[in-house]
């Protein structure tokens, strides 16, 4: 008798909803052999679930009266003893007597059907429910989770036999020890294990985690606060090689698996500061070869030219290695020379890069590179390439006017400085004359020129018939008037009023502002106001 | 930008931070209210932030000083208490302090270089925040007699960063740079009154003539150096130069010229015409991305879209100091950090040359702080109740919210 009245538990809507989706879609068809695990499993469940199937297909009224309470029956049956209490004891009586009439067998199968989970795509047919395995396929599945179990056990014994060997534990008359077969075999190992696990779940096993250098690491993982703005997808290599880090730079680890583990996160992202500060730090503290180190640097540099990290890095290595070669002028020397090769190599690349010109003028000053001719040849040789190369003109002028011989300290660039030799002026000035001529509407060499004459505290007016041939006809109409280079024209205005010729000096501006370089008129404006 | 990004973004995975900053100050430059990302900025800060002081580019990452400035600022933009209390001004302090070196500058990070980036953000971060300016015994520029502070060294330091061709090099004995020109005006505006402390220390008429030919014609935009081509970030960080050193030009406390300087310009020192054509006609990434840009034929990115409309923003408004500020003349801690500037938006030339309409016009940007006056105000009023000390301040002590 099915239970009546306000105490009957109806069944409640959302179980009838769980089991829907495995009836319609998985439910084999009457007289089919089951295809995938899931419809055997289906097929199995129903058989220990008395009219189960027929209920969830066509709903219960398509149950007679008593199969209806023997379907009720057997549902009160499996279910815990704590939801069956919530049934008037009286009820519970009934029930259990229509249980035993029905002789309903107690331990029905669980319903296990949509509790698969998600298998890798190689092996799986349908979208990834291991549910949709062929059973041929799905005995394949439990074999290899066999096999993984069995990995594990053996991957779990190799821990603790290392373990025991760290202890210095002794096995009979011998010590616990782990050679390197050993530890070859658990990286096979762990291998086969990555491959297994990915084949089963689709889970990617990280090659820090399958290498058993890095077992007593714990990582570090990096979590974002809910909610966080830009959050960067990481890919998984790069989120674990960071955890790493993070793991190791918290315990302050200087160690040959770390400049490794810098050296796999720069591959993955040179741009990544913090790595290259801690591989310093490696460095310093272990005190590994420099060479070598600028070797694989110089590899790393050629591959990001556009990186900045390595520059400082090469500045940190020089300022730790170079006291070691001080006192020997020859190392010194020889080493000057093959930095030198380097940058002409890298500056092929990219002639302006700021960090290596950066860099170039640190390693001049910090080896004392000033009187070194390839230096200045070097510079030369840029300038010979491109005359609109300005990084290498700028770098021209530190070589020649910061020269701690021929220079003042603390006299400031734009300054005049009393210690610079009036020849080197002189070949300078000519040097910038010579280069003005390929191009005289190139503004470097004219930068220079008027800077060098500051710097050597000579009249602007020494280049005042140089600059002339520049301009022609100024101020005169009918078309006379011909400018080829209007930094000339700049130049002989400050000439001018240097003179104190400031009618001449204002033409020469007005001239800039309403024709030959009209952009900036807001500013000869101003210079023509500068004049009074 | 400020949701998710996919893995194509690893590479500025050091420089999150800076995202946080170039988003929100170009949704604010273009009139947004950024201030609903409070909540979710103060979470993401604080996961940037390090125990030892100061803000990684991202989680797991040493602080470092262009970090730690974009964050502030960003934390600044979105301004009231929630994010103000995110940082831990005390630990910030500290490693400020190991960062300050013995000829002025600061190094960026702990072991990085030294350079003037350096020296402006530290000054920036360092008024905002109202940080004490002792130096700790642990500071690389300690002196038992406590003659040196962390402001000490530090202008003898942006002069020494001027170049023959009379603009600003990252170090000193490199190459004039745009974005440093900015930063070493910058950083003199914040340590003193530019009227005074700009003449002092560089030479004006030399940079002057450098910024000025950073503009091109015909295309109206600046380059970054000398014969390099025309980026849309140079608006901002060349464009941005201009207010400072017209500033600087002629006109002392009193309304009236300092004798012998410099004078003033009669309209303007560069062609807003132009800047503004060049952003208007070159910089809009006319796809569906959207965006600005450094040139056509590049792709927009959140930088280059920050420091665009940073750089219209100086086109469209021109800025003067108040005349009655009673600070000039002092040296010594930050008086330029109060400086009272007025903006107005720029009227001059001809009716003609106007070429944006008036739907165009973008918000005034701080001409040193490179974010709203309003935000830079309520930050720096906010500290400045709290007091330099951190006896009484248990909120900077313990970061809150842990
Ligand atoms: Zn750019």
């Amino acid at each position: 008798m099915p239970p009546k009245g306000k105490a009957a538990p109806k069944p409640k809507a959302s179980e009838a909803k769980a089991t829907q989706p495995s009836s319609s879609k998985k439910q084999p068809a009457a007289n089919t052999p089951p295809a995938t695990i899931a419809e055997l499993s289906q097929l199995r469940l129903d058989e220990s679930r008395p009219f189960d199937a027929v209920r969830r297909k066509q709903g219960l009224s398509a149950l007679s009266r008593d199969e209806q309470t023997t379907w009720y029956a057997a549902r009160f049956a499996r279910q815990p003893a704590h939801a069956r209490n919530r049934v008037p004891i009286k009820t519970q009586r009934e029930l259990w007597r229509q249980v035993n009439e029905a002789s309903i067998g107690l331990r029905a199968l669980r319903d296990h059907t949509t509790k698969w989970g998600l298998a890798a795509s190689p092996v799986v047919t349908s979208g990834g429910d291991v549910g949709g395995l062929s059973i041929e396929a799905f005995g394949e599945w439990s074999e290899r989770r066999l096999r993984l179990t069995a990995l594990e056990v053996a991957s779990r014994a190799f821990r603790e036999r290392r373990e025991r060997a760290r202890r210095g534990e002794t096995e009979g008359k011998d010590r616990v020890v782990v050679t390197e077969t050993d530890v070859d075999d658990e990286k096979e190992r762990r291998r086969e294990m990555a491959e297994v696990r990915q084949k089963l779940y689709g889970v990617v096993t990280g090659r820090f985690a399958l290498d058993p250098e890095w077992d007593d690491v714990v990582p570090i993982p990096h979590e974002e606060p809910d909610g966080a703005l830009a959050v960067i997808a990481y890919p998984a290599e790069y989120a674990e090689a960071i955890s790493y880090l993070r793991a190791v730079m918290a315990s302050k680890e200087y160690s040959d698996r770390c400049l490794r583990l810098t050296e796999t996160i720069i591959e993955m992202n040179p741009a990544h500061y913090t790595v290259w500060l801690y591989r310093a730090a490696i460095i310093q503290a272990l005190k590994l070869s420099i060479p070598y180190e600028m070797e694989w640097l110089n590899k790393v540099a050629l591959d990001n030219l556009k990186n900045y990290q390595i520059w400082h890095h090469r500045h940190l290595l020089v300022d730790s290695y170079y006291p070691t070669i001080a006192e020997d002028a020859e190392a010194t020397k020889e080493f000057g020379a093959a930095e030198q090769a380097f940058l002409t190599r890298i500056l092929a690349e990219d002639a302006k890069n700021y960090h290596v010109w950066s860099y170039r003028s640190y390693l001049v000053d910090k080896l004392g590179m000033w009187d070194d001719p390839g230096e200045l040849a070097a510079v030369e040789d840029l300038i010979d390439a491109d005359v609109r190369n300005n990084s290498a003109w700028s770098h021209r002028f530190f070589l020649v006017f910061s020269h701690p011989a021929r220079s003042t300290p603390g006299v400031a660039a734009t300054e005049p400085d009393p210690a610079a030799p009036s020849e080197i002026v002189d070949r300078e000035v000519s040097y910038a004359k010579d280069k003005i001529v390929l191009a005289p509407q190139n503004q470097s060499p004219w930068n220079y020129l008027r800077g060098v004459l500051v710097k050597g505290g000579r009249k602007l007016a020494e280049a005042e018939e140089f600059s002339s041939q520049f301009v022609v006809g100024l101020g005169e109409g009918g078309g006379r008037e011909e400018v080829t280079s209007t930094h000339a024209l700049d130049l002989l205005a400050e000439i001018y009023a240097e003179k104190g010729d400031k009618e001449r000096a204002d033409l020469c501006l007005r001239r800039l502002g309403e024709k030959w370089d009209r952009i900036r008129v807001g500013y000869w404006e101003w210079r023509r106001k500068c004049l009074n | 930008m400020l949701e998710p990004l996919p893995e194509r973004f690893l590479a500025a995975d050091p420089s999150r931070s800076w995202i946080l900053y170039w988003t929100l100050a170009g949704l604010t430059t273009l009139g947004e209210d950024v201030s609903g990302y409070r909540h979710r900025l103060a979470q993401t800060a604080r996961g940037m932030q390090n125990p030892t002081g100061g803000f990684g580019g991202g989680g797991g990452q040493l602080s470092h000083l262009a970090t730690t400035y974009a964050v502030v600022l960003a934390l600044a933009l979105v301004g009231g208490e929630e994010a103000y209390e995110v940082v831990d001004r005390e630990g910030l302090w500290r490693w400020l302090c190991s960062l300050k070196q013995k000829d002025g500058g600061f190094q960026v990070c702990l072991g990085g270089e030294e350079d003037i980036r350096g020296a402006y953000c530290a000054a920036v971060i360092i008024t905002l925040l109202n940080l004490p300016l002792e130096l700790t015994p642990e500071s690389p520029a300690y002196t038992p007699d406590g003659s040196t502070n962390l402001l000490s060294g530090l202008a003898d330091y942006v002069r020494r960063c001027q170049t023959f061709e009379g603009g600003i090099s990252g170090q000193p004995n490199v190459e004039a740079h745009g974005a440093y020109a900015f930063c070493a005006l910058g950083c003199l505006s914040v340590l003193g009154d530019p009227r005074r402390i700009i003449p002092e220390y560089l030479d004006i008429p030399r940079l002057t003539a450098w910024l000025s030919s950073r503009q091109y014609a015909p295309e109206g935009g600046f380059s970054g150096r000398t014969n390099k081509l025309i980026d849309g970030c140079y608006s901002h960080w060349v464009g941005g130069c201009f207010p400072l050193i017209e500033a600087a030009l002629g006109v002392g406390a009193d309304g009236n010229s300092i004798p012998g300087s410099l004078p003033p310009p009669a309209e303007t020192l560069f062609s807003r015409e132009g800047l503004t054509r060049y952003i208007l006609c070159c910089c809009q990434d006319q796809t569906r991305r959207g965006g600005l840009r450094d040139k056509p034929g590049k792709m927009s990115d959140a930088y280059h879209t920050c420091y665009v409309l940073a750089g219209l923003s100086s086109a469209q408004h021109q800025w003067e100091l108040s005349t009655n500020d009673t600070n000039i003349g002092a040296t010594l801690g930050a008086t330029g950090a109060d400086a009272v500037w007025n903006v107005l938006p720029y009227l001059g030339g001809d009716d003609d040359l106007q070429v944006f309409e008036r739907e165009d016009l973008v918000r005034p940007v701080h001409p040193v702080y490179a974010i709203p006056l309003a935000s830079k105000d309520a930050m720096r009023s906010y500290f400045l109740a709290k007091g330099s000390s951190f006896d009484d301040d248990g909120a900077a002590a313990t970061a809150p919210g842990e």
